[in-house]
């Protein structure tokens, strides 16, 4: 009996162990995450617009209807990424994640300078250079300090009704996503 | 030495069984600590950022959803009406009473992994604060029914369970400052049919 006891108790603490395991492991191994979801969409440093779609082997993305999205992932080890774009919305906002889908900057257009949309994303190295000289490209920017190589950026904007789906649309299509050299 | 393989062979499947279906569990349904609760409506300020623990982590990896920032806004979910009864997609909801300080806010129903349901063709799928009707007091009052409904209808199709969710806009709800009134509208069941 006491035997059994000890196996049942064993048994206890060892389901604890690969609990936590498994969690702390899911991160590395999901193969469906945010980082694989924007591979599949195309190239790098390029804006592609963010589908619902149960496309094969993806989740559906859990997204609020009355919102469009445009997604970009970029490398910013050699050279900052500048993020532009030009239109009116209603609203929009933008968020910057770093290769695990974690959200680590957001502004939207109250925020932002002038309601435009234009960004630089640089590492803290980058940030020395870019506060000694500022690119005449970047004069405007909202300068962003991450301590990361890969990453992603998601402007989304809000369409109230149809009528402002290709206002928004062509927003988006204006967006563009270039290493600042 | 049998009974003790039996044993051993008794503590590895506990082991490795309950952990793997807790964990699963864990990743699938629990979404991490840190919840924001008001009335029926529950938000997770924190998930999605650095900030967030190691099941809200998991349960982002296997989602690749692109969690809203701080100054994006805020989700808030809906799985139980007033009552504490889940809220089913057949049955009529009231959603009555004012929202939280936001530029805007959206409400659609979505399936149970978050997903917005698709109410058919020509309906709404989501309604947002600048469209709805509001009382003379600045209240307002939200019917979520298969049903065409007067007011301010949210469609609804199908069978099974429904989340509501009730997206804030450029909102100071997910600060801690203390200074934000948290007034979220109730939800209360009216009929169910079938």
């Amino acid at each position: 009996m006491g035997k059994l006891f000890r196996a049942l108790l064993f048994g206890l603490i060892g389901a604890g162990i690969v609990h936590i395991a498994v969690v702390l492991l899911v991160p590395f191994y999901s193969d469906r995450n945010a980082w694989s979801r924007i591979s599949a969409y195309g190239d790098d440093w390029q804006f592609h617009s963010v589908t619902r779609d149960r496309a094969p082997g993806t989740v559906p993305l859990a997204f609020d209807p009355l919102f469009q999205a445009a997604a970009c992932r970029f490398d910013i080890e050699d050279l900052p990424a500048h993020i532009t774009g030009v239109g009116t919305t209603p609203y929009w906002s933008i968020s910057v994640y770093n290769r695990q889908g974690e959200n680590i900057y957001s502004i939207n257009d109250r925020t932002a300078i002038a309601d435009q949309l234009d960004l630089v994303i640089a590492t803290p190295l980058q940030m020395i250079e870019l506060n000694k000289t500022k690119p005449a490209a970047a004069e405007n920017s909202v300068l962003i300090e991450a301590d990361m190589d890969e990453g992603f950026v998601v402007i989304r904007s809000f369409v109230p009704d149809e009528s402002w789906k290709e206002e928004v649309g062509s927003f988006l299509q204006s967006a563009s996503c270039t290493p600042l050299l | 030495m049998f009974r003790n393989v039996l044993l051993a062979l008794i503590a590895l499947v506990i082991a490795v069984g309950g952990g793997t279906l807790s964990a699963w569990y864990a990743v699938n349904r629990f979404d991490g600590f840190g919840a924001l609760t008001v009335g029926q409506w529950t938000g997770h300020p924190e998930a999605g950022t650095l900030l967030s623990d190691p099941y809200a982590k998991a349960r982002a990896a296997r989602e690749g959803a692109f969690p809203l920032g701080s100054a994006e806004g805020l989700a808030f979910y809906a799985y139980d009406d007033n009552q504490g009864q889940a809220l089913d997609r057949r049955c009529s909801y009231r959603i009555e009473g004012n929202s939280p300080n936001s530029r805007f806010w959206t409400l659609y129903a979505a399936d149970r992994s978050l997903i917005a349901l698709d109410p058919g063709k020509d309906r709404l799928p989501a309604l947002h604060s600048r469209q709805i009707l509001r009382q003379e007091n600045g209240q307002f009052v939200v019917l979520v029914s298969p049903k065409a409904q007067p007011g301010n209808w949210l469609a609804t199709m199908g069978a099974g369970r429904m989340v509501l969710v009730m997206t804030l806009y450029d909102t100071p709800v997910g600060s801690n400052s203390g200074l934000v009134d948290m007034t979220f509208p109730a939800v209360t069941r009216i009929s169910c049919d079938g």
